[in-house]
């Protein structure tokens, strides 16, 4: 299981990072924005994306537009992390076809919540 | 021809100019109605002349906006040094803790040397809390740059601008991404909880 972790803050990535480390996913790579995520995501190799939204250049909710749009990478399950918490925002979201929405600030035990969730979901647990 | 005619010297004009329709002297007839004219244009030329000097003394009062928006820039440059500085500590803290966890691995080995270990723990933990340090600082610029944001709305105030007091604040996209929301100033955000029911009222 390869995550790619996309946020324009370092220390969101890093603190992401080892928290899906401590949850067992340790094959992570990270992206400063959703142009730089959308590039290494049409490389291959990943099996799931954990993005923010709120980014310079292609923010999260585009990126998941483009993911959703590629033949390719269409099934890709997306969890977005983010502090923006609007009703409209989490139900265009959902539209858009988001798998998981945690709102920041959020806990460890969340982000499993979530991905528990989002595996039994694609039925695979974790 | 006077600058400021009397009503006499407009009667003399008038006169003159039906002695000129009478005798058809066109020359002399345009003449006698350009001063007319001239005369009648008087009140508006003088409030030209004062909206002109009321402009340029508005105009000399601007500076004490400049004074306060010049510091503008520097406010911003400020805050991108909070940025650096926020998240130059919140590394050197993840650092540390990283670290940490790996001393703390050590310790659950038969072999360790744990006086040395909790040592480095005991040393780590403090370089933590002295990591946190940042907030001080950072706090001090943060306050410094919401007194510059406060004068600039004081002087902008003062000068009647914008004018009918606070402009209405522009419609809020609501997909728009903005950040964190503050209590109290933006509109009450979800919690997680709502977040989960809404999305499970869509059939998430």
């Amino acid at each position: 299981m390869r995550i790619l972790i996309v946020d324009d803050f370092s220390t969101m990535r890093r603190i992401v990072k080892n928290l899906l480390a401590d949850l067992g996913f340790t094959n992570t790579a990270e992206a400063e924005d959703g142009g730089a995520a959308i590039a290494m995501l049409r490389q291959g190799g990943f099996d799931f994306v954990v993005t923010d939204w709120n980014m310079p250049g292609v923010n999260g909710i585009e990126l998941l537009r483009m993911i959703r749009a590629d033949e390719k990478l269409k099934t890709l399950p997306v969890l977005m992390v983010t502090a923006e918490a609007k009703r409209e925002q989490i139900i265009e979201a959902a539209q858009a076809g988001v798998n998981g929405y945690i709102i920041k600030p959020f806990t460890a035990a969340t982000l499993q919540e979530k991905l528990n969730k989002i595996f039994e979901r694609l039925g695979s647990a974790v | 021809m006077s600058v400021a005619p009397s009503s006499e010297a407009i009667a003399g004009h008038l006169r003159a100019a039906l002695v000129a329709i009478g005798a058809a002297d066109e020359a002399t007839l345009k003449a006698e109605l350009a001063s007319i004219v001239q005369w009648q244009e008087q009140p508006l030329m003088a409030g030209l002349a004062k909206l002109s000097q009321q402009l340029g003394e508005a105009l000399r009062e601007l500076p004490v906006a400049d004074a306060a928006t010049a510091e503008l820039p520097d406010a911003c440059a400020r805050l991108d040094h909070v940025v650096a500085m926020t998240e130059q500590a919140t590394h050197r803290t993840l650092d540390l803790v990283e670290e940490s966890q790996r001393l703390m691995e050590k310790l659950q080995a038969p072999d360790a040397d744990r006086e040395a270990l909790l040592k480095s723990l005991r040393g780590n933990l403090s370089d933590m809390a002295l990591a946190q340090s940042y907030q001080d600082l950072t706090g001090q610029i943060i306050r410094k740059v919401a007194g510059i944001v406060r004068g600039v709305h004081d002087q902008l105030g003062a000068l009647g601008l914008p004018p009918g007091g606070l402009p209405q604040r522009r419609p809020e996209d609501p997909l728009a991404a903005s950040g964190p929301s503050l209590a109290g100033i933006d509109r009450p955000a979800a919690s997680q909880r709502d977040a989960d029911d809404l999305l499970s009222d869509l059939g998430f």
